[in-house]
């Protein structure tokens, strides 16, 4: 058996655009997916940290729950399990604006909730109790509290772990293609049908995540110097 | 709803799906546990590597964890697949060409794991083990590796969870796996909200189980 | 350091054109194993059955058909084993080695015999749509607009793209994928080839409320695909399929799957049997 390498491939004909799409269809599920999961999980991280038990159940039974499932079953169940259960109406206008598009946001965006809980949730712990208790003792709610003073706090101390929950779930994108999203993993596959070219299709989609993650990772690390409170030791690079 | 369908095709979810056992050759456990095993040898390796004092073995390992951890995994196997049969020049089993994607693709992982493992371990056990007249190596054996296991237990842990939930991907290139049975089973009785939310257990049951294991480890071993 | 890097990486992309400069009939006698690629969901041709065993028409036609052919050629017992494949991957898996012969539900087209070879055509259908029965769809004319699925990699998805280009088409990876976005109607519309959508149908939990509507868009003769170039293996499957056809063992493994009493009766029309009986050359 012998393989051609043949580069052009990637530029002649429809696969230029169809990785743009790609990329693209990738950026806006990730972004998409992100803003749900960040506010998910801002909202659970804080309850599981609250002094009122039920809200730190509930709150704990969100994360342990969709954290211990694979993303895969999730974007099964959410695009062909849920959707029946939706009234007709519902469905008929979902199916026409893009059912695959928000299943695999809502399943991402809820799945990476769970886990940016947990990081919010540690975030939130490492800041000394003498922050809130002063906080409470100048006459703010708890809720005040927490929007104010610890949130924000807790949101420069993660920054390590966040952005390595962010390029999780970007990655984490390419399971979409098993229900029809044509993101980026999906168009590499679609150049690699039209033209047999495996290793190239292959490569050019390599070569724009790791692209894509490493530029994010950079600017990550360049914000949370900017942004580091002095005399907090921060969480640290995470593993 | 009518979860008789779950109760019909309980055995080969479970035989064929969950352990591996049958005509299909697939099984989560089969892959997860030697792909966890492996990637942990490999693993140390390349950690160990990164913190070599020689660029020759620093460098590539540095490179081979950040590449690996800036590809999505779907990626990974995919090369796999198409890569592995073409060098090893004849067919595998998806199984192997599975088997190998994890374990390379995890090893970038927990190297990272070992690495903090190695490196939380207090710097006065290497100057004392070296004052007692130990070579570098010797240090490496039998001081920090021992401490640093300990260590890294609950995240090790934390990790064989992400990967027995990452085994799911190898349905995609036809590993039959729980959640490739489940896809088997459905495509035949149609009954996707049962189906899946029933693996959905099974993988919550055996992800939450030893999450809470880790959670008694971590505690058993901070008392030290 | 940076030296040895680029020879690492030269060797590999060298190793990639080189490997396994063997012919297939050579593997298969080294290894005694033939590795077909199949559907698991594509009845009556590849699908797994309510006893959770793999079988099919195209499995049949191997294991009854071509691998006799085979192991009388090799004079070895030659096993069989099945690997998954589908519109996507059949072409990788068979460059890249992992399997010797796609025995599914593959066309034979122009275009695809630049990338592989194809056997005798052992089964002649079209591609239609699979609908709820009463919609509008009647055919490809009437797709305009609709949200049609479709598997990734098909001719049936290349087709509809390239002449209803405003159809909303939605690429799955596999038939069952497919199969469920039009049942849960994500989709208004499933275009595959008629005879497999007759199989999708029949065995629906309600086989009544579909239909498999429009005339054939598209001819799609199904052949077996191998790598290119293995004159040598493709004259041994070729003669095990005609030695079938010429027997009559053709028939009675046609009659099983597609015959009266199957799940999908689909009888072969005097067309088609004096097709594949002329496709027997003579010794």
């Amino acid at each position: 058996m012998s393989y051609e390498l043949d580069w052009s491939v990637l530029w002649s004909g429809q696969s230029g655009g169809w990785l743009l799409q790609g990329f693209l269809t990738t950026l806006e599920i990730s972004t998409l997916g992100w803003v749900l999961a960040a506010a998910l999980g801002a909202l659970c991280g804080a309850l599981r940290t609250v002094p009122l038990t039920i809200l730190r159940c509930l709150a704990a039974g969100y994360v342990e729950f969709f954290r211990n499932v694979p993303l895969l079953v999730w974007m099964f169940f959410w695009y062909f399990g849920v959707s029946p259960l939706l009234p007709q109406v519902a469905r008929e206008w979902l199916f026409d604006h893009g059912a695959e598009f928000w299943a695999a946001v809502f399943a991402l965006g809820v799945y990476h909730g769970a886990r940016f809980s947990e990081v919010i949730r540690a975030g939130i712990q490492s800041i000394p109790k003498t922050q809130l208790e002063a906080a409470l003792s100048t006459g703010l709610t708890i809720a005040q509290a927490y929007r104010l003073i610890i949130l924000p706090i807790a949101v420069r101390l993660i920054i390590p772990p966040a952005t390595n929950e962010t390029l999780n779930l970007i990655k984490n994108s390419s399971v979409a293609l098993t229900i029809g999203v044509a993101e980026l993993t999906f168009q590499t596959r679609q150049i690699e049908t039209y033209t047999a070219k495996a290793f190239e299709a292959l490569a050019a989609g390599t070569i724009i995540y790791l692209t894509l993650c490493l530029t994010i990772a950079l600017l990550m690390a360049r914000i949370e110097k900017r942004v580091a409170i002095p005399g907090m030791i921060g969480q640290g690079s995470a593993p | 709803m009518d979860f008789e369908v779950i109760v019909n095709n309980f055995a080969f979810l479970m035989a064929q799906g969950l352990f591996g056992f049958g005509t299909f050759a697939g099984g989560t456990l089969r892959l997860a546990l030697p792909a966890i095993v492996l990637g942990f040898l490999l693993g140390t390796l390349v950690g160990l590597a990164r913190l070599s004092q020689r660029r020759w073995l620093s460098l590539p390992a540095t490179v081979y964890v950040e590449f690996f951890r800036g590809v999505p995994l779907v990626m990974v196997i995919f090369w796999f697949w198409f890569v592995v049969p073409v060098l090893a020049g004849q067919a595998l089993p998806e199984y192997v060409v599975a088997l190998t994607a994890f374990v390379v693709f995890e090893a970038a992982y927990l190297a990272e794991i070992v690495r903090a493992g190695i490196q939380s371990v207090p710097r006065g056990q290497v100057e004392a083990a070296t004052a007692t007249g130990l070579t570098s190596a010797m240090t490496m054996r039998h001081v920090i590796l021992p401490q640093a296991l300990r260590n890294m237990i609950p995240a090790l842990v934390t990790q064989f969870i992400v990967l027995l939930k990452d085994t799911s991907l190898a349905s995609i290139i036809g590993y039959v796996d729980l959640t490739k049975a489940a896809q088997i089973v459905n495509n035949r009785e149609i009954r996707p909200f049962e189906i899946y939310l029933f693996i959905a257990l099974v993988y919550w049951f055996c992800s939450y189980s030893m999450s809470r294991y880790a959670r008694h480890l971590e505690i058993r071993l901070r008392a030290v | 350091m940076n030296r040895l890097l680029i020879v690492l990486i030269f060797a590999l992309f060298n190793g990639l054109s080189d490997a396994g400069a063997e012919t297939t009939l050579e593997k298969l006698d080294k290894n005694g194993t033939l590795v077909i690629g199949t559907r698991t969901g594509s009845p009556p041709f590849g699908y797994v059955n309510k006893k959770n065993e793999w079988v099919g028409f195209s499995i049949d036609l191997v294991e009854k058909a071509i691998l006799p052919a085979v192991s009388k050629k090799l004079n070895k017992n030659i096993i069989l084993e099945k690997k998954e494949s589908a519109p996507a991957t059949r072409i990788p898996l068979l460059q890249s080695n992992a399997v010797d012969l796609i025995a599914e539900t593959m066309t034979d087209t122009q275009a695809r015999r630049e990338q592989v070879d194809f056997s005798l055509t052992f089964f002649v259908t079209g591609a239609q749509f699979l609908v709820k029965k009463g919609t509008p769809i009647k055919g490809i004319e009437s797709i305009a607009g609709k949200r049609v699925a479709a598997q990734q990699g098909s001719t049936n998805a290349r087709i509809i793209r390239e002449r209803v280009p405003s159809a909303k088409l939605v690429e799955f990876p596999d038939q069952p994928a497919a199969f469920q976005a039009l049942i849960q109607g994500q989709v208004q519309a499933y275009a595959n080839d008629g005879i497999q959508l007759a199989g999708l149908k029949a065995r629906a939990p309600k086989p009544d409320a579909w239909a498999v509507v429009g005339d054939f868009f598209s001819y799609e003769p199904y052949g077996m695909a191998m790598r290119k170039n293995e004159s040598d293996f493709r004259h041994v499957v070729n003669v095990g399929l005609m030695d079938a056809i010429a027997s009559g063992l053709y028939f009675e493994i046609y009659n099983k799957w597609f015959g009266p009493k199957a799940e999908i009766p689909y009888p072969l029309t005097t067309e088609s049997k004096r097709f594949l009986q002329m496709q027997v050359v003579p010794k």
